[in-house]
């Protein structure tokens, strides 16, 4: 059969206008049905044809996903919710900046207006080999062809391989987990809340999937525990162009201070593993210090250690050392 | 007092059009009926296509036709074909559906079975280079009309060079030229620099692909093409579909960009057109930007060595350059230019050049914008700057000691130049810089960011002489332009206009250009290529103007008494001793006079192309039709001094543009705030080849990655520098009246080598001689960690 | 080519050497079967028989539109092919240029990247729909373009306006770094990005005197 990269095959649109009649509609279409939010990352799958659902949800008229709301002294945050409203939301950006930050950096401003906050943390990977459509592990096939010695794996990972060497391409993500987020996922069946940091998953949990949800599974809301608000915060995103791309690397991280001490520390790091990674023994190391330039340099020592590169990608190591070297450096005097 | 019009800003005719969604391109054109053509694309490098079984498409409900490539054209040797059985790089049209919508027609495409034999591929000039490589073709790769095909290799002796990083000074190749003693040069030289540098590919990606609707009508085609070039795209496409060029309905109002990519129009317009004759029915071939990454043509990489001589005062005295071309499966000529380019730019008296295109299995190559200059501008100015650090000499000073003056002969045959003013633009961008201060600001250090200055001085081809000019004024009074030149959005369509005019004695209201539509007629023109069109058609025009000026006295003359010469215009009107008339009145007088006063009697050297175009207008008014017989010896060539400061973040690589101060010299300036749109927008494409753009295959399926528009990364508005200033020497080329030169290209080259200059500055003087220089190279550089693929390794990335 | 590091679990299965016969001087190539697989894995291409009730009434530039609409059709696709309303151009269909930029509500979005179905019930603004449609009076933003003569081919000039329209009508006291941000969802090839930035400076003076 000859391949043809352009218009978006026929499918049926549902546009449920509830959480209830979604799920209800997701389980019973199976692996049939593909969840439509924002669309920045399902159409490209369905313009290239590689993905064909014989029925697609639009979750777009479902209110009760929309809006944030104070909640528990913390922020709920629909998953429907746009980037765009998370940047220019008051309260987060004056309490919870990281998230207003990361959600700023994502690709362009149109895409932030229609883009929502639970895409953006499913979106799959952008290995260029998967996207392709070739069929690897992470397709339901058997073989890896960014690990190959000769393939072109610049922006593949450098540490969490297990088969699959693909990175998770979302900013928001590391922010979420610097923040500590829980994340609520609901089925037919009951909803369950995961941390962030566990939301997504490794290929070795599941080689297919960026994330805990399975078929029938929909993120409905994220929530923002009071306790890391008014921290001192930290996100920065290196990448080629200043506009569209993807990280290299990207590291999000928020430091409860005492007077000039870190009192405790939450940093994640983007772009160098199939998911985002907490580095929970960087957190160990920095805290109790002031941040000083050698605790800096063991930080991002510390960070990169045990990383291994493919051919390509070297410079993500020092890149992923610096950019944590650069966070920790962010809270000293 | 009529309007000056040289070298002030205005309203250019078609802008209202552009903001308001008016402007239409090719694909905003409809037909009743009309039915749409979507390609089906090779999957593999190289391969041949043993059988396409299209019956099941066929059989879809609303599938019209199905185009193989036995019905198109197929060239000898190593020629593009609309659609081809064979294959030369993955992603090249195997055949055409055409159906009733799109959904239909790509759904149809699913349906083919192609049964695929795959042949020998490669990717990378070197490796087809050397002894027993790959070629892209199984007949060899080197074609030539004369011989045919043959095989060209370098020895094992030379790979040992290469492979151990040495020059390799024994090399044979296809082109070579050389003049005065590169070797004697070399041999006396105080300090040699000695460097194997890559520039990497780069597609063209104009922002309107190349769409194409077509239909016939009682024999006439009309034809709705994105095009740079109007009436030589005419007369090519009527070529190419063995038809006469009066039955053709060309309609070409709107290019969206092309960059060289569409210059005579391109390979793909004629599909729509011929399926439409085949079908009886209006086709609208849409092409996508995935087709685009394909079909739209890109810059040749160069892989090359090169060997500069230098006095201890800093002169060049010898190039000995080398520069293996991937020239993708249909050829390109970047490396010729880019060699005469070196030679001009730095005048070493001394010279050598070896030349090796090879056809490489990858998307096709052509011209883009300062073709081959601006490779070279990007590759050799570091090593002038390297120069300067050794011999301890200003960098700016070392430039102006090379730079041409106006007694240069360059390139194999010594060619000369109209004009030269190059050293007057570095020096007044040095200024307007501040240089002077600026300088020392080179590898200053503030946190984790260095501080680097870049230079980069630029020059391409500039104009061209011989065509014609064709206007009319009419019993409206107004003055009507025929342009034959595209639209690309360089203003030139108007601007070339605007000197006649000025000549004429006109206000710009009163002024039509007509461009766009052949059936509206159009004089033989040059392509829209080379930058050329503001000298040539400035020019055509004047002459043109000037028969009316003849014309318009003598009716003076006749009808009002006196002598001609005694007549002057202004403001639309004729003035001298009988009196005056209106321009609306000596267009009625012309009429009734007939002969050459309204076009029915021609002049004996306009071009045979123009004959119809005049002729249509015939006894409609006051007619001005002239070829440009201004003469003039030596090429015509345009200068750009580019100055950048940069700040180069240490830890990660990144770089920032803080400004850009550029100045030029292109001769008169016509049409100020497009010159300066045109300095800034060719330096931005030049960054974008320094910084971020390359291709990227996987070698193991030659297979391209890249192939989107977000990961071809062609610069955004966050990349460009935050401040720019521009200027313009503002000296007239004497060998042309008005004196204007074209300025498209040189720009390129300029903000490439501003770059590449400026990271090499920021970090102590290392240049990493590859493009794209984006963090991780940056960053790998600074940590001192090894380059993951071959020094000279092309697409990747 | 330099030795490379082995890397990864693959190299237990497949040595290097297999790899470098792929693609080694001699040029070896790689068996048809493994790049016909490069399609997709699901069977045919028969379109599915949708439910979706198709004839839609949008509001387009103020006017109710009634038009027949496929499920799968993006707004831009609609606008160009059903409305004749051929301002927005397509210049990626991916979400990576913005030459297909509207205003859905008065905020930017590609509209290559939406489906029509989506934008039921919403005011849809293109290009055309900008200037005063009694008058033909020029909005602010088409004003200040004019005046200050930007974009060269102009193909993404439709675009770039319309961000243009949605970030002065949002922030008329923007400075020339937030006018970069704002815009930089909107590519331009021809680069004329530093005279669109004078261009967008000038519309937010204009929207502030109006």
């Amino acid at each position: 059969m000859a391949t043809i990269k352009d218009m978006i095959p026929a499918f049926d649109l549902l546009q449920p206008t509830s959480v209830a009649d979604a799920l209800s509609l997701l389980s019973e279409h199976g692996s049939d049905a593909w969840v439509l939010a924002g669309g920045l990352d399902t159409f490209d799958w369905l313009k290239d044809r590689v993905k064909r659902p014989r029925v697609v949800v639009d979750l777009g008229a479902i209110t009760e996903l929309q809006g944030i709301r104070d909640a528990q002294g913390g922020i709920e945050i629909g998953a429907m919710t746009t980037l765009t409203e998370i940047v220019n939301h008051q309260r987060i950006r004056s309490e919870f900046s990281v998230l207003s930050t990361a959600a700023d950096h994502v690709a362009t401003p149109q895409i932030r207006n229609q883009g929502t906050l639970g895409g953006n943390v499913s979106q799959d990977t952008r290995c260029w080999y998967y996207r392709s459509g070739w069929p690897c592990y992470r397709a339901g096939g058997n073989v890896c062809y960014a690990s190959a010695p000769n393939a072109m794996n610049r922006e593949h990972c450098i540490v969490g391989r297990s088969r699959c060497v693909a990175v998770n391409p979302s900013d928001t993500a590391p922010a979420l987990i610097a923040v500590d987020a829980k994340m609520v996922v609901e089925n037919r069946r009951r909803p369950s809340t995961y941390d962030a940091e566990d939301f997504f998953i490794g290929p070795s949990i599941d080689i297919t999937r960026m994330t805990v949800m399975e078929p029938g599974d929909l993120l409905t809301r994220v929530y923002v525990p009071p306790i890391w608000a008014n921290a001192s915060f930290y996100f920065e995103k290196v990448r080629d162009r200043g506009s569209w791309d993807f990280q290299l690397v990207s590291v999000a991280a928020a430091f409860r201070m005492s007077g000039s001490t870190i009192e405790q520390a939450r940093i994640a790091v983007n772009g160098v593993a199939p998911y985002p990674v907490r580095l929970e023994a960087v957190e160990r190391l920095v805290a109790g210090t002031s941040g000083d330039e050698a605790t800096q340099n063991a930080a991002g020592d510390l960070a990169v250690r045990g990383a291994r590169a493919l051919r390509h990608n070297d410079y993500k190591i020092p890149m992923m050392r610096n950019l944590v070297r650069r966070a920790v450096r962010s809270v000293s005097a | 007092m009529a309007d000056k019009l040289v070298g002030t800003d205005y309203s250019a005719p078609d802008l209202r059009a552009k903001i308001t969604g008016r402007a239409r391109y090719a694909e905003d054109f409809r037909a009743p009926g009309m039915v749409f053509t979507k390609l089906l694309l090779s999957p593999m490098p190289h391969c041949r296509v043993r059988n396409a079984d299209v019956s099941r498409a066929l059989a879809l409900p609303g599938v019209i036709d199905v185009m193989r490539a036995s019905e198109v054209p197929q060239p000898e040797g190593p020629s593009e074909a609309v659609l081809t059985d064979e294959p030369k790089y993955e992603g090249e049209p195997i055949l055409a559906v055409t159906a009733v919508d799109e959904e239909t027609a790509a759904a149809a495409i699913e349906l083919i079975e192609l049964d695929l034999e795959p042949l020998p591929f490669v990717l990378d000039p070197l490796q087809s280079l050397r002894p027993g490589g790959p070629n892209a073709y199984l007949d060899g790769n080197q074609f030539s009309g004369q011989d045919g095909w043959s095989e060209f290799k370098w020895t094992a002796e030379d790979f040992a060079d290469i492979d151990a990083g040495r020059f390799p000074a024994n090399v044979t190749a296809p082109v070579e030229w050389s003049k005065g003693d590169v070797d004697a040069a070399l041999a006396d030289a105080d300090l040699i620099i000695d460097e194997a540098i890559v520039h990497q590919s780069a597609t063209h990606h104009p922002m309107e692909p190349r769409s194409t609707m077509a239909y016939w009508e009682n024999g006439r085609l009309h034809a709705f093409v994105s095009t740079q070039s109007a009436q030589r795209t005419k007369m090519g496409m009527a070529g190419a579909l063995d038809m006469d060029p009066e039955q053709l309905s060309f309609v070409a109002e709107f290019c969206g960009g092309g960059f060289g990519s569409k210059i005579p129009g391109h390979a793909h317009m004629t599909l729509a057109p011929l399926i439409s004759r085949k079908i009886g029915r209006p086709v609208m071939h849409r092409v996508t930007r995935y087709e685009e990454n394909y079909i739209g043509r890109a810059r040749p990489g160069f892989q090359s060595w090169v060997r500069m001589g230098f006095r201890a005062d800093g002169k060049c005295t010898a190039i000995d350059l080398i520069i293996a071309q991937d020239s993708g499966p249909y050829g390109a000529g970047d490396f010729n230019t880019a060699a005469n380019i070196a030679d001009l730019t730095y005048t070493p008296g001394n010279m050598r050049f070896r030349g090796v295109p090879m056809y490489t299995n990858t998307p096709p190559k052509a011209a883009q914008r300062g073709p081959g200059g601006a490779q070279i501008n990007g590759m050799l100015e570091p090593l002038i700057d390297k120069a300067a650090r050794e011999l301890n000499l200003d960098r700016v000073a070392i430039r102006l000691l090379n730079a041409p003056g106006p007694d240069v002969g360059f390139g194999p045959r010594n060619g000369t130049l109209t004009s030269v003013f190059a050293k007057e633009a570095l020096q007044k961008a040095a200024d307007m810089f501040d240089w002077e201060t600026r300088r020392t600001r080179s590898g200053q250090r503030n946190g984790s960011k260095v501080t680097g200055l870049g230079i980069g001085l630029s020059t391409y081809t500039a104009g061209s002489r011989g065509f014609d000019g064709l206007m009319v004024i009419r019993p409206d009074g107004k003055l009507y332009v025929y342009q034959g030149i595209g639209n690309l959005g360089t203003h030139s369509i108007s601007d070339t206009a605007r000197p006649a005019a000025e000549l004429l004695g006109l206000n710009w209201d009163q002024v039509e250009i007509v461009w766009g539509d052949s059936s509206r007629g159009m004089p033989n023109s040059s392509v829209q290529a080379g930058s050329q069109t503001t000298h040539a058609h400035t020019r055509a025009n004047y002459a043109a103007a000037e028969d009316a000026l003849r014309k318009i006295r003598a009716i003076a003359a006749r009808t009002l008494g006196g002598n001609a010469n005694a007549y002057r215009v202004d403001n639309g009107r004729v003035m001298g001793p009988g009196g005056s008339m209106t321009y609306a009145q000596v267009a009625e007088r012309a009429i009734a006079l007939g002969g050459e006063f309204d076009g029915h009697v021609l002049p004996e050297g306009i071009n045979a192309a123009t004959v119809p175009s005049a002729t249509m207008h015939a006894g409609t008014g006051l007619m001005g039709v002239a070829r440009d017989n201004y003469g003039g010896e030596g090429s015509i060539y345009s200068w750009l001094a580019a100055f950048t400061e940069i700040s180069l973040d240490v830890e990660t690589g990144e770089v920032e543009v803080i400004d850009l101060v550029a100045c030029t010299d292109c001769g008169t300036v016509i049409h100020p705030r497009s010159l300066g749109a045109q300095c800034f927008g060719g330096s931005v494409q030049g960054m974008g080849l320094a910084m971020s753009q390359r291709w990227v295959f996987d070698p193991q399926y030659g297979v391209p990655f890249a192939n989107r528009l977000y990961t071809a990364r062609p610069p955004t508005i966050k990349d460009i520098p935050t401040n720019y200033t521009w200027d313009a020497v503002h000296i007239p080329d004497p060998t042309s009246p008005i004196g204007a030169k074209g300025i498209g290209e040189p720009s390129v080259g300029a903000g490439s080598a501003m770059m590449t200059t400026a990271i090499a500055d920021a970090m102590g003087g290392r240049c990493l001689c590859r493009t794209p220089l984006t963090p991780d190279m940056i960053l790998a550089e600074l940590e001192g960690r090894p380059l993951p693929f071959g020094r000279l390794d092309q697409h990747v990335g | 080519m330099g030795d490379v590091e082995s890397v990864g679990i693959l190299e237990k299965q497949h040595s290097r050497r297999t790899f470098i016969k792929g693609v080694i001087a001699t040029g070896a190539t790689v068996s048809s079967a493994s790049y016909l697989f490069r399609g997709t894995s699901l069977l045919g291409a028969a379109t599915v028989q949708t439910s979706t009730e198709r004839m839609l009434t949008l509001n387009v530039n103020g006017q109710q539109r009634r038009v027949d609409v496929l499920p799968n059709e993006t707004l831009a696709m609609t606008l160009r092919y059903k409305l004749n309303l051929t301002g927005t151009k397509l210049g990626c269909d991916r979400a990576e240029c913005g030459a297909c930029t509207v205003l859905i509500d008065g905020v930017n979005h590609y509209g290559c990247s939406i489906l029509t179905h989506q934008v039921r019930g919403r005011a849809i603004t293109t290009i055309e729909g900008l200037e005063n449609p009694d008058t033909g009076e020029l909005s602010v933003v088409q004003q200040a373009v004019l005046e200050q003569g930007g974009f060269q081919c102009a193909f993404c000039a439709p675009g770039f306006i319309m961000s243009m329209t949605a970030m002065v009508s949002q922030n008329p006291s923007v400075t020339r770094e937030e006018a970069r941000h704002a815009l930089s969802g909107n590519l331009c090839r021809c680069a004329d990005y530093d005279k669109i930035l004078t261009c967008a400076m000038r519309a937010a003076e204009l929207a502030r005197s109006v």
